[in-house]
Parts: structure tokens; C-alpha cells; sequence
């Protein structure tokens, strides 16, 4: 088996950064990590210096999504031997434990820190991902607005919040999770983007104007944003075809709509270039955008 | 009754979608030729377009992608025949209600519409037993087909070219498409996939 610095001729230093770019934007690639990680731990531990242990740290998590016990409890002895009775490194001790799908244990471990230290968040939110991964669904969310009643600027746990309540089709909790996280993030085009989709998927007139805004709003932040260029030609779409709105709004909505469609079919067009396959993207486009164009009453 | 069959392109591709995304539901669409039946033969689902992973129940884009994707089947003569979705639990296998409605939608186009829930917990390198159960619409409930029909129209061939797909880690280029969206080059039809998967054959 050709080690990763063979194969795609990298150097030691280019794999740690490469760790670290990955940890730093929170990439899940697992197999990747475990891949350039192992090597770098097994070859180079020598030259990384004091960036071994969060190294350390980021290779047994992902060894733990790869069923690779034996590389994970490698990491964490090495752990528990430089940071004895850290908190930190019981909680990865007890993801360990949830890996294995020993969760009494794991649950004891975090149960264990808390009482050390009440303010703990990793574990408490370890223990609402444990009730996830047991499919308590209503219980998560119990655990996780009581866990944001007292760490209310915690935006992970907003999120996780909103992903729960869209997976149980509460789409009216899932908003309001998502207003909480637009509230304190109103750059962030993705937060705009998806609270325009769970409007849009609650449905009603009244939502369907709201999504369209965010949509727009989530264009002006990222005018590259795909799917808030699509929401916004949807919603539109759907309002200029609603009998309920005025003519105004009709006409308004009918011009939004037809000036997504312009913007998605050159969008279209900048990226097929030359390949036949996004040539019949592009044509699928213009016939989709054609067959759902509303007719003028 | 009508009974489903996957060709090894569609079963393929569905389980690399899956196999990319471990830690994420998926879900996608399948398609079978746009082709007048005889009483008692199956439908083939000849391809699968893998569609989102992560947060699958927000209905735009899934609206977007059943327009588009019908379109282009037209272009294709195939016709929408099926939705599957693997759950993010290993252990939770029974549709949502999402999967329903969605399944539901497309039967509204094609009668025979089945709906296919992947099962994690078969998802394995050797590929031993087939990864998937299918749902049948009854009486306005989805319902678990009997297990020992046969889904796959040459199970050995799609077992065999499953493991060596997995093997060859071939789901790290899969697109799906919240690929597409998030890069429009990104081409959800997976022609390379296709090619390796018929070289295997």
C-alpha cells in the first residue's frame, strides 16, 4: 500500500496543513483524515512539535466515523498519558464509548464531568447527540432548548436545534431556530438561504412572500448562491400563479420570477462551456424554466 | 402486481451515494424507459440520479430537481419510476413522512411509483445480501414488499461490480445534486460512474 506522501508526492508539511485546513473549516472527510493523519503520526511525530495532540485529537475522531478502534484508542492513550484527568480528553474517552454503542458508559463518563464542572457544554451536547443517535428525537430537542435557555449564544447548537425540528417537519420551531441564528449571523447567506426554505416548504401565501424576500436577501449576500437564485424563481413563480394575491403583486412577482429565470439560464451558460453533458443540463433548464412559466391572466 | 427491478447502474449508484455520505441521510431519484408494458413484466429502474444529502424534508429544491429531472428524462425517453433514501440512523429503515410524500408525488405520474429505503446495516464491502427494502403503494399506505423477491435484475453481476466499486473508493467522485448546485459543472448524470461501472461489467 503506497503511503499518501507517494502517492500524491506531498510533503509532511503540506499533509499538516492540510489537517489543519480541514479542522479549522470542519470537514467530516474521515476517510481522508485517518488516511493523511495515520501517516503523519506514524512517521513524522517527531517534527510536529506541540501540533501533535490536537493532531492527535482530530485523527481519533475521525477514526471513530471509520470504525478503526484500534488507530482511536492509539490517539487517546497518547492523550491520556500527556493530559491526565483533562476533561477534554474524558469526552473524547466517552465518543469512544458512544462509537462502540456503549452508551450507559458513555453516558456515566459525561455524567462524571458535569458533576465535576456543571458548566461543561462539550458534554451536555454529547449527551443530546447520544439521544439523537438512539433516535430520541423528542428528547434531543427537549434536552437541546433547556441546553440553549442557558447557553443561548452557543450557534452550533442552533443549528443542530433547526436540523432536528425540519427532520420531524416542524417547520414553524425550525424557522424560529433559524431566526435565532440569522439574528446574530446576518452575513451568512446560507442561514438566509435555508430559513427561506423552510418558509417556503411551510407554504401559504404569507410564507411564500417571506421565502421569496430571503431568497433575495441571500442573493444580495452571495450572488452566486444557486439554490437561493432557483428558491427565488420558485416562490415568485408560485405567487404570480396564486388567485389569491392582487394584480400588482402579480405583476411584480411575474417580473422577480422572470428575472431569476434570465439569471439561472446565464449561470447555465457560463458553466457549460464546451461539455455536451452540461450542454443537455442547459437545454433541461430552458425547457423547466418554460414549462413552469406562468401565464399572464 | 406490478414488481420492481434495479439494473446494476441503479443499484450502484444508489449505494454510492450512501457509501459517500455515511453520517448523512441521501436520497435520490430512479428511472426506468418510457415503454409500453406486457401484463406481468417488471419495471426497470435503468439509472439513478442521486439528489441531496444531509437535510433531506425542505421542499424547494426538491421541486426544482423533480422539474428538472423530468425534463430531462423526457429528452431521454425514460420516465421518474421511483425514490429512494437512506436514513441517517444505521438502524432507522422505515420512511418518513417526506419519503412518502415525495413517492407519493411521483406516483401521481407513474402508477407503479416504488419507494426504496436502503438498508445501512447491509451496506458492507462483500456486498452479501442486497442493500435495500422496497415499499409498494396499497391502498393509500406504502408497504414493505416481501424480501425474497429479487430487486436487482442480475443480483451476482450488481454484488460483484458493488464491491469493486467500494473497493476502488469510486463514491468519492459521485455528484449529486447538492453537488450540482453548490458548482454547476459538477454533472449529476455521472457519465464517468456509468463508463466504469459498464467496464465492469
Amino acid at each position: 500500500m503506497a503511503s499518501v506522501s507517494d502517492m500524491y508526492d506531498v510533503t509532511w508539511e503540506e499533509m499538516r496543513d492540510k489537517l489543519r485546513k480541514w479542522r479549522e473549516e470542519n470537514y467530516r472527510n474521515s476517510e481522508q483524515i485517518v488516511e493523511v493523519g495515520e501517516e503523519l503520526i506514524q512517521e513524522h511525530a517527531s517534527k510536529l512539535g506541540d501540533d501533535i495532540w490536537i493532531i492527535y485529537e482530530q485523527v481519533m475522531i475521525a477514526a471513530l466515523d471509520c470504525s478503526r478502534d484500534d488507530l482511536a484508542t492509539t490517539c487517546l492513550h497518547e492523550l491520556q498519558k500527556q493530559f491526565q484527568g483533562s476533561h477534554r480528553v474524558k469526552r473524547l474517552a466517552g465518543m469512544r464509548l458512544e462509537a462502540l454503542e456503549r452508551y450507559d458508559e458513555a453516558l456515566k463518563m459525561y455524567n462524571d464531568i458535569l458533576q465535576d464542572d456543571s458548566t461543561n457544554t462539550a458534554a451536555r451536547k454529547r449527551k443530546i447527540a447520544i439521544l439523537k443517535a438512539q433516535g430520541k428525537s423528542t428528547e434531543a430537542i427537549r434536552e437541546l432548548n433547556e441546553y440553549l435557555e442557558q447557553f443561548v449564544g452557543d450557534q452550533e447548537a442552533w443549528h443542530e436545534l433547526a436540523e432536528l425540528y425540519i427532520n420531524e417537519h416542524d417547520y414553524a420551531k425550525a424557522a424560529f431556530s433559524l431566526e435565532e441564528l440569522m439574528m446574530t449571523n446576518p452575513h451568512n447567506h446560507l442561514y438566509c438561504e435555508q430559513y427561506a426554505e423552510v418558509k417556503y416548504t411551510q407554504g401559504g401565501i404569507e410564507n411564500l412572500e417571506l421565502s421569496r424576500k430571503y431568497f433575495a436577501q441571500a442573493l444580495k449576500l452571495n450572488n452566486r448562491n444557486m439554490r437561493a437564485l432557483f428558491g427565488l424563481y420558485l416562490s415568485a413563480s408560485h405567487i404570480a400563479a396564486s388567485p389569491k394575491v392582487s394584480a400588482k403583486v402579480k405583476k411584480d412577482n411575474v417580473k422577480y420570477a422572470a428575472w431569476a429565470a434570465s439569471q439561472i439560464n446565464r449561470a447555465y451558460q457560463l458553466a457549460g462551456h464546451g461539455t455536451k453533458e452540461t450542454k443537455c443540463s442547459l437545454k433541461a433548464v430552458e425547457e423547466m424554466l418554460e414549462s413552469m412559466q406562468i401565464m399572464p391572466s | 402486481m406490478t414488481v420492481i427491478k434495479l439494473t446494476t447502474q441503479a443499484y450502484c449508484k444508489m449505494l454510492l451515494h450512501a457509501a459517500k455520505y455515511p453520517h448523512c441521510a441521501v436520497n435520490g431519484l430512479l428511472v426506468a424507459e418510457n415503454q409500453k408494458r406486457k401484463d406481468g413484466q417488471p419495471v426497470l429502474c435503468v439509472d439513478c440520479v442521486p439528489l441531496f444529502h444531509g437535510t433531506l424534508a425542505l421542499a424547494p429544491m426538491m421541486e426544482i430537481a423533480l422539474t428538472l429531472i423530468d425534463t430531462w428524462c423526457k429528452e431521454n425517453k425514460y420516465v421518474i419510476a421511483g425514490y429512494y433514501q437512506a436514513n441517517e440512523r444505521i438502524k432507522e429503515t422505515r420512511p418518513n413522512q417526506f419519503a412518502e410524500k415525495v413517492a407519493a408525488r411521483i406516483a401521481e405520474n407513474f402508477s407503479e411509483a416504488a419507494l426504496i429505503m436502503v438498508d445501512n446495516s447491509n451496506i458492507s464491502m462483500g456486498c452479501y445480501d442486497p442493500a435495500i427494502s422496497v415499499f409498494e403503494h396499497h391502498d393509500n399506505k406504502w408497504k414493505c414488499r416481501d424480501a425474497s423477491i429479487d430487486c436487482c435484475e442480475d443480483w451476482s453481476e450488481a454484488q460483484k461490480i458493488m464491491s469493486a466499486l467500494l473497493e476502488d473508493r469510486s463514491y468519492d467522485s459521485l455528484i449529486d445534486f447538492d453537488n450540482h448546485l453548490d458548482d454547476l459543472r459538477n454533472d449529476w448524470t455521472n457519465p464517468e460512474i456509468n463508463k466504469s461501472i459498464l467496464h465492469l461489467c
